[in-house]
């Protein structure tokens, strides 16, 4: 049962170094193609990434303020942080499920490295939600919140999250190859999870006895965390944010190597 | 020199997908296949449909992995699998090549480099901006072939490739094909075709429901696989009643072969069954099928009484799209039309015949059936009689 494929004699093909700028490349290329292949014949184009968080915090802000807002320093700026941290987590997993059966055609390809495709999806979304940054600071501002030294931690908070999210689309991708119920449970959880995590309610508001299960949620810690620091100016609690890595990575290294492991039979259970 | 690819033993055995297929259970996919492939050699893989060809240049590709056996390729792998299947209709051409490239194991910088050979090799220079989905079918096989053959493949595993483009693009590519072989890449060729395969291929291996059924020089095994398909034919032809369908008594087994899935029902000459030499000729074959086949191949020969043949044309040659046959009992219609039949005066015979997509058997194959007769003036011997006339020339300046 043995099965190698030797790459001796072409030297430039197995240097690791090439190995490691193809992989970029692949990176690169892939994600410009798959944002270009959304907005090109859209007349819009990227203000569909702004307008689509915009809307939905014009009707949380306007329907809930009363409700849900009143104890809650410019309500549409939390709003807004919640929605678009989330809305980053939501899309990646949403889109990583489908990355195998969504890409027959690479699939196909001898010795792709199917392993970046994760990356790319993360990528993506990751970019979707920058494209809505700047108009995040401007509420901000208009609101006024000003930076503070604690935004030093929004990359750390960025690199986490993507971590996460990498992390937990590799199984997510393998599982709907062979089970293609893993799209439909996975979109159903989703937004169940969405209502669990605090986007536009305190977490206060959960009674006191459920509220440790909710931090069950990495969401839950996930979007206090961008809180803090957008909107209170403070460093972020520590200990969360070294649990979320330390499972982000767990999945990374694992769900990446079981996902390598099971490439080779995706194209045949297509 | 090594040779660039090595399988051995190679037997390949899905998991039954659903629980209701036990029966199936134990179908190989591939059983027990082992050959190897020389740099700069091309090698062929024949066999009909559902025989493992591609299962074999899957697992030669490195996705999937065979049950047991090992499969052992040394170099770049280049693939003309499923042409312009990753094509983004929305970005253009050379975004689009650049994506291939880049999927296909180049990088950025040396796909890019090569972008002019590829766009002139795929003669698109004026469409290369242009987005993708403005493209003709045969302009994105024209790119994507490009890309695939300016990537230095050492290993290349081609999934007919012929089909690409115009007969002149189809010459560019032959030749593309062979410099890479000559360069010392090892190509192996899934075909259907055996013209093909006795012109391209050093060695074929033919390939019977996953089992290695010949392999050996092009030539030889071309000639099996054909002998096979007619011996299949007679193996299948049922016994039946006489009948006739225009021309001759037909009796199975005689001057009537197949499995009748599909039948010929008449044969009408237009404008009848003796025309003179030059004129036109139609041919109008009426059939039914009585199972749902995929579509099958109409083949049409003009022969002399003693076997000799004259003309011989299929539709699967003459690139016709042949519609697949869903409806049971449907009668539909064919018609075959010569321009100018030069042929010299005497008794011929058409022989018409239905064929299963892949060439495996016939469906109807009537055989010397229907006699016709040529008339002109008996002015030359051999086949042809076209208009042709003697003249004097020279001399004159004495």
């Amino acid at each position: 049962m043995s099965f190698e494929q030797t790459t001796l004699d072409h030297p430039q093909a197995s240097s690791s170094a090439r190995k490691w700028r193809h992989g970029w490349d692949v990176l690169t290329v892939l994600t410009r193609r798959d944002i270009k292949a959304q907005y090109k014949r859209s007349f819009l184009g990227f203000g569909w990434a702004l307008g689509g968080p915009l809307l939905q915090v014009i009707v949380f802000s306007t329907i809930f303020k009363d409700a849900l807002g009143t104890q809650v320093h410019s309500y549409p700026c939390y709003v807004f942080v919640g929605v678009l941290v989330w809305g980053w987590f939501q899309s990646s997993l949403g889109g990583s499920v489908s990355l195998i059966t969504g890409n027959f055609a690479l699939a196909r390809q001898p010795r792709f490295p199917l392993a970046m495709l994760p990356f790319v999806t993360v990528n993506v979304r990751f970019l979707h939600m920058a494209i809505a940054l700047p108009l995040m600071f401007i509420l901000l501002w208009c609101n006024g919140i000003y930076p503070t030294v604690a935004w030093l931690a929004l990359p750390g908070l960025a690199v986490i999250q993507y971590l996460l999210c990498v992390g937990l689309a590799y199984p997510l991708a393998s599982l709907n190859v062979l089970h293609r119920d893993t799209q439909h449970i996975v979109s159903v959880l989703l937004q169940l999870m969405m209502f669990v995590t605090p986007i536009f309610y305190r977490i206060e508001v959960v009674p006191e006895a459920m509220r440790n299960w909710f931090y069950l949620n990495p969401m839950v810690s996930m979007v206090a965390a961008w809180r803090s620091v957008l909107l209170d100016g403070v460093w972020p609690e520590a200990q969360p944010l070294w649990i979320l890595g330390g499972i982000g990575l767990f999945f990374l290294v694992l769900g990446r190597k079981m996902f390598i492991a099971q490439s080779h039979r995706f194209v045949e259970e297509m | 020199m090594e040779s660039r690819i090595i399988a051995e033993k190679v037997c390949k055995q899905y998991r039954p997908t659903s629980k209701g297929r036990s029966a199936r259970q134990h179908a190989w996919a591939l059983h027990d296949v082992s050959f190897s492939v020389a740099p700069g050699e091309m090698f062929g893989v024949v066999g009909a449909n559902g025989a493992g060809k591609s299962t074999l240049l899957r697992l030669l590709g490195g996705v999937g992995r065979p049950s047991t056996g090992s499969i052992r390729v040394a170099g770049r792998i280049g693939a003309l699998l499923d042409l312009a299947g990753g094509f983004l209709g929305d970005l253009t051409g050379r975004e689009n090549a650049v994506l291939a490239g880049v999927v296909a194991g180049l990088l950025k910088r040396e796909i890019e480099a090569r972008m002019d050979q590829i766009v002139a090799f795929a003669e698109l220079e004026e469409f290369i901006d242009e987005p993708v989905r403005t493209y003709s079918t045969g302009m994105m096989m024209r790119l994507a072939f490009s890309v695939a053959v300016h990537t230095d493949p050492e290993v290349l595993l081609v999934d007919e490739f012929l089909s690409v483009g115009d007969l002149a693009f189809q010459a560019k590519c032959h030749a593309r094909i062979r410099a890479l072989r000559d360069g010392g890449c090892a190509i192996v060729m899934v075909s259907h075709g055996m013209e093909q395969v006795r012109q391209l291929c050093d060695r074929v291996l033919w390939l019977r429901s996953g089992e290695v059924a010949a392999l050996g020089t092009a030539e030889v095994v071309a000639g099996l696989y054909e002998t096979e398909m007619r011996e299949e034919t007679l193996r299948r032809t049922p016994d039946g009643p006489k009948r006739t369908s225009g021309g001759l008594d037909l009796v199975p087994r005689e001057n009537r072969f197949g499995t009748f899935e599909v039948e010929l029902d008449s044969v009408v000459f237009h404008p009848g069954d003796m025309i003179f030499s030059g004129d036109a000729l139609g041919v109008t074959l009426c059939y039914h099928a009585k199972v749902p086949v995929n579509s099958p191949v109409f083949a049409v020969s003009i022969s002399k009484k003693d076997g000799t043949p004259c003309l011989d044309t299929n539709t699967h040659m003459a690139r016709v799209e042949v519609p697949d046959l869903r409806e049971k009992g449907e009668r539909r219609e064919i018609r075959f039309e010569i321009d100018r039949l030069e042929l010299a005066a005497g008794n011929y015979f058409l022989d018409v015949g239905i064929f299963e997509s892949d060439w495996k058997h016939a469906y109807d194959y009537h055989w010397h059936a229907y006699p016709f007769t040529v008339e002109g003036a008996p002015a030359h011997k051999g086949l042809l009689a076209p208009p042709c006339r003697w003249q004097f020339g020279g001399g004159k300046g004495t």
